[in-house]
């Protein structure tokens, strides 16, 4: 997992993705995005990597910090290369199957395949909730013009 | 990677809540949306499969972490443990610059210490 294509992206002292400024803005090139903007609360990042240790364990502040700014990478990294399949398809909009297909081509195939099966899943469980919807959405028609 | 996405807790037996198991949906979308052209949109479905991809990215950098403290019997994790990790895992690129990032912080704190005293 995490073969060399991992390396392809990663320009910026390692990494593509210069978050001192906005990507996507390129009237914002000059303003630096905020701490919170950029990084992911580092309370939930700490209670999920608590959840992993053993329980006399601890995790040094530095080291949430350091596995913040990971995941912030991580994201920009996959999201980048699923919005680059997007435009080269012009659509506009970045769907799970983009993400699924992004980690499998940087490499994180571990991670690909059990995210599909999720994809799938939810879309299972999503239609259904619409189906449901939709069904009490026409008894309460029903009621109405029982009314 | 297991194939049930999220990671374990140290007691099975306990179901963990969706909020302490993923990181705010809100927050995974803002920092996508930085990385998207200012036009492009990003589905729900979008935000919830790479919220589950992140805990899971967590869970599995933490655990190689954890088991080196464990074989080193040191109870707690730092952060060149977690940079250690990264490289172990195959994630080269993301564990130098994050050397380098912790050495640059380090230095900052003792500078500021210094000036304090």
């Amino acid at each position: 997992m995490g073969d060399n294509n991992i390396g392809k992206v990663l320009e910026r002292e390692g990494f593509k993705y210069n978050f001192t400024a906005a990507a996507s803005d390129t009237s914002a090139q000059d303003e630096v995005i905020k701490e919170q903007d950029r990084l992911l609360p580092i309370a939930n990042v700490g209670r999920i990597m608590k959840q992993i240790l053993p329980p006399n364990a601890k995790i040094s502040k530095e080291a949430k910090e350091t596995m913040q700014e990971c995941v912030s990478e991580f994201i920009s990294f996959v999201t980048g290369e699923a919005s680059d399949k997007c435009h080269k398809e012009k659509r506009k909009t970045v769907n799970g199957d983009d993400i699924c297909w992004a980690l499998a081509t940087l490499g994180f195939d571990d991670y690909s395949e059990p995210l599909k099966r999720y994809l799938h899943k939810y879309r299972e469980f999503e239609g259904e909730r619409a189906n449901q919807n939709k069904g009490n959405n026409n008894t309460y028609e029903n009621n109405i013009a029982n009314i | 990677m297991e194939d049930s996405i999220g990671g374990s807790s140290s007691n099975d037996n306990n179901i963990i809540k969706e909020q302490d198991r993923l990181l705010p949906i809100a927050n995974v979308g803002r920092l996508m949306k930085q990385i998207l052209p200012q036009n492009a949109k990003i589905s729900k479905e979008a935000k919830e499969t790479m919220q589950e991809c992140v805990s899971e990215f967590i869970s599995f950098v933490t655990s190689e972490a954890s088991e080196k403290c464990r074989k080193e019997r040191r109870k707690t994790v730092n952060g060149d443990d977690i940079c250690w990790a990264l490289a172990t895992l195959g994630f080269d690129d993301y564990a130098e610059p994050m050397r380098r990032k912790s050495r640059t912080k380090i230095q900052e704190a003792s500078t500021n210490q210094n000036d304090l005293c």
